[in-house]
């Protein structure tokens, strides 16, 4: 279903002048230089902020929960201290400033699911997101729609991403409004026996750590499992 | 075309021809206590309000836009502003800008009015650099 | 400062009047919910808006708690199940103790 009819380039947000320049690049760009020009930082802050935000993405999540799914210690102390967990599949939350990213903070919590007990993330009031795990943001997450629907509505919207849970399931919906990230660590599929974690972590995807979607053992890849 | 994309079709022209009863706001004389209040809802507070299923759309970042979100994170790394003034900064855009730019265009205006507002150039500075880069970038795709 | 609640501890997020910023969501005002885990003391979101986002400009650091709401209290009709929750994070100055007859 379709609420819009801008069949057009506008599907993008782009303005084009007739030229075909994007506005939305032309002003940030004017940014940028007029920032660099004035000293509030440097063209290789820019660079290294850059590089760091392109190194992100959702494989540090996946390595967190198939490492977890493996080793119930560290199963523990991920639960107790998530930021500093992370160290440990080399992610660091100070990263790339040294003390952290303005807007993801140093103070990261992972939401166990359980037989009953289902958590899923939203952040009503902007689009706050555990970018150091999880990379950047899906763009459905960032929408004033995602944001006035999930805590309200929030098994209309998960059975939209095609999950259901009964009246013996908890939803938990965590509206992360202030400085805490989370990220969801989704319960280990059965068929999973025996692999290894990067076979583990291959089934982990970034859905199931915000809590839309659930790994299944017969995700098919290039390389599923039992293909040897 | 496929049934279902028809019946969308038909279902939005059929729901144009609804008469929609709606005084315009342009600067009233008077308003009531409760549309006051509702004026001074904080603007991204958002949770819970009505909406409609929508998609759920996947978009990967273009260069622009995550050039956009790095430009807006130096200036906090550096100190120009934090992320909460940021976010206020969205919010002051007020309501037709905030819900009708994208989503990183909202970073993109907001980086630079804090440059204005903090001092750091003027108008006239910023007005002069997008002129010259539209120049640069139009004269690059041509 | 001291922390004025502890876990388990059932509270009930002020009605005050917010103007022009705050993180303090509108569905959850005048409800009750029950403090399940402690956070960081914070500054305050309404002073870092404004630039005062370190005690020596002026910042307000205070307790923040998690608290954790039943769906079917915080919703008219809510359309799930009862054992249905929301977790949100609130400033120790939004809070009051629990109402004795608020659900």
């Amino acid at each position: 279903m379709t609420q819009t009819h801008d069949h057009d380039h506008d599907a993008h947000g782009a303005i084009q002048s007739s030229s075909g320049v994007n506005e939305f690049e032309v002003l940030e760009q004017a940014v940028r230089e007029l920032a660099i020009e004035k000293g509030l930082f440097s063209a290789e802050d820019h660079r290294r902020f850059s590089e760091w935000a392109e190194s992100i993405g959702p494989s540090g999540g996946s390595k967190l929960v198939a490492k977890a799914w493996v080793d119930p210690e560290f199963n523990a102390r991920l639960l107790a201290d998530g930021t500093e967990a992370c160290k440990e599949v080399a992610i660091d939350w100070l990263d790339p400033t040294g003390v952290g990213t303005p807007s993801d903070y140093t103070y990261f919590y992972v939401l166990e699911n359980t037989p009953t007990v289902h958590n899923v993330i939203v952040c009503t009031l902007c689009s706050c997101y555990p970018r150091p795990v999880l990379g950047m943001s899906p763009d459905w997450y960032r929408t004033p729609h995602y944001r006035r629907r999930l805590v309200r509505w929030p098994r209309e919207v998960l059975a939209e991403f095609g999950l259901h849970f009964g009246p013996d399931v908890e939803v938990r919906v965590h509206d992360s409004n202030q400085k805490s990230r989370f990220m969801v660590m989704p319960m280990r599929p059965d068929g999973t026996e025996g692999w290894t974690e990067e076979q583990l972590a291959a089934i982990v995807t970034r859905d199931t750590m915000i809590g839309v979607a659930q790994p299944k053992a017969d995700w098919t890849a290039t390389s599923s499992p039992s293909a040897g | 075309m496929s049934s279902s994309e028809g019946f969308d079709e038909i279902e939005y022209r059929v729901g144009n021809f609804a008469p929609v009863l709606r005084t315009p706001l342009d600067s009233p004389y008077e308003i009531s206590n409760e549309l006051f209040a509702a004026l001074r809802h904080v603007l991204h507070d958002v949770g819970g309000q009505p909406d409609l299923p929508q998609p759920y759309r996947e978009k990967v970042e273009e260069e622009w836009e995550m050039n956009a979100y790095v430009t807006c994170e130096c200036l906090g790394w550096r100190g120009v502003w934090n992320s909460e003034e940021r976010r206020r900064a969205e919010n002051d855009l007020g309501a037709t800008l905030y819900f009708g730019l994208p989503y990183y265009a909202r970073w993109a205006t907001v980086a630079a009015k804090v440059l204005i507002s903090t001092g750091q150039i003027t108008p006239d500075e910023l007005s002069a650099k997008i002129d010259e880069v539209r120049a640069r970038l139009e004269k690059k795709s041509a | 400062m001291n922390r004025t609640f502890g876990i388990g501890d059932r509270v009930t997020v002020k009605n005050a009047t917010s103007m022009f910023h705050t993180r303090t969501q509108a569905y959850t005002r005048g409800k009750t919910g029950v403090v399940v885990e402690f956070r960081p003391d914070w500054v305050i979101p309404e002073d870092e808006a404004w630039g005062r986002d370190t005690p020596e400009r002026g910042g307000r650091e205070e307790p923040f708690y998690v608290v954790r709401f039943k769906q079917k209290d915080l919703w008219p009709n809510y359309t799930g199940f009862d054992v249905d929750t929301l977790e949100t994070e609130v400033a120790q100055r939004w809070l009051d103790p629990a109402k004795e007859d608020a659900k």
